[in-house]
């Protein structure tokens, strides 16, 4: 079926933005399935002026972040407070960068954010991102460096 | 943190932050599969979503439509062979089962065209209610219902009456180009579902495949 080669083709690297951007399994598998029913809906409706997988990696984006909007107002997600602390932490109190690096991440912005995983930790370019996110280049670029700002100051407290 | 160690921290987030794991790419098909794919025959959803099962439906269609397409062979009819009347001569050199195939294969080509224009119209009541392209396609396709309707195509009762409620819709489509709001897309949908086109259309690709 010419419906499951575009699956495989696709779904990887669909699977990994959303968990990379929802940090949860379920979470990332229920968004695939949920972008990818929501593609063959409207597949009708792609009028080809971007890249197929352009299209497919703008429906996760937005179904991941709806969810986590979701989460927020439902106080699933963790607590602003709580990530906060991340800030004001003494570098004795949690010695674990890798924790340490997580909360920074969560504590930014939901733009800057998807910016930063998506060009730093899952290789988007620039170019990719803009039109993904429906941006500018240029935005897509200064949020990275306020991301990268914010989590720098985040973690200049912390000592090996 | 110094500058050079920041660096390190960058480079090593995708093997630091929410590394994903291997994706069960079966179980997740499985539930597309079922869900759009397969949609329940009796979801009572019409309340919440009343144009929903319809493009599901349709979805169905479309995908049965893109697999005839693909499966005809390079000497199936063209679209021209619709145009031109079958006159006695052609008919007596022709065997009766050629002609008959080639419009069973052209109609079964009209109905996935027509079912992919239904299933690409906007929801009543989304803000973009369409452009030009709708228009345009369903007035190439009302070309091609009024021709089957006087082919031995519609000598079956049961797709000529779905030719006549196609005609119906695609003239309504067509009109958008002109007179596009939204009560007249609300009305498409409504003749859409009151005719029970969409599954109508289903059974006739079905029919018309397995040569019935």
């Amino acid at each position: 079926m010419a419906g499951r080669a575009l699956y495989d083709t696709h779904a990887p690297r669909v699977y990994s933005l959303a968990y990379r951007l929802s940090g949860d399994a379920e979470k990332a598998r229920e968004a695939t399935q949920d972008t990818f029913i929501r593609a063959f809906s409207r597949l009708s409706q792609f009028r080809g002026d971007a890249a197929f997988s352009t299209w497919l990696h703008r429906i996760v984006v937005s179904v991941v972040s709806n969810s986590r909007r979701t989460d927020v107002r439902f106080g699933r997600e963790v607590a602003l407070d709580e990530a906060q602390s991340i800030a004001v932490m003494a570098p004795e109190s949690d010695p674990d960068l890798k924790e340490c690096i997580a909360r920074s991440v969560e504590r930014l912005s939901d733009a800057y954010r998807t910016t930063l995983i998506m060009h730093d930790i899952e290789g988007y370019t620039h170019a990719e991102i803009a039109e993904i996110l429906g941006v500018p280049e240029g935005t897509s670029k200064s949020r990275l460096s306020a991301a990268r700002a914010q989590m720098r100051q985040d973690l200049a407290a912390f000592r090996e | 943190m110094e500058e050079n160690r920041f660096d390190d921290v960058l480079r090593g987030l995708p093997r630091t932050f929410n590394d994903p794991p291997t994706p069960p790419l079966d179980e997740m098909w499985a539930v597309i599969e079922d869900k759009h794919f397969n949609p329940p025959a009796s979801a009572p959803q019409w309340s919440r979503s009343r144009s929903l099962l319809p493009w599901l439906a349709a979805a169905a269609t479309l995908v049965i439509g893109i697999g005839i397409g693909r499966n005809l062979s390079v000497d199936a009819p063209t679209p021209q062979a619709i145009s031109q009347p079958v006159s006695p001569t052609t008919a007596t050199s022709a065997s009766q089962s050629e002609v008959v195939d080639a419009y069973r294969d052209e109609t079964t080509q009209y109905l996935g065209q027509t079912a992919a224009l239904l299933i690409s119209l906007p929801a009543a009541g989304a803000p973009d209610l369409s452009d030009a392209r709708f228009a345009g396609t369903a007035s190439d396709l009302l070309v091609t219902t009024r021709l089957l309707m006087d082919s031995p195509a519609a000598q079956d009762p049961k797709l000529r009456g779905l030719l006549e409620d196609l005609e119906l819709v695609l003239v309504q489509i067509a009109r958008l180009r002109v007179e596009r709001n939204k009560s007249d897309l609300d009305l498409i949908h409504q003749t859409v579902e009151q005719g029970d086109v969409m599954s109508r259309l289903n059974t006739a690709v079905v029919t018309n495949q397995s040569g019935e």
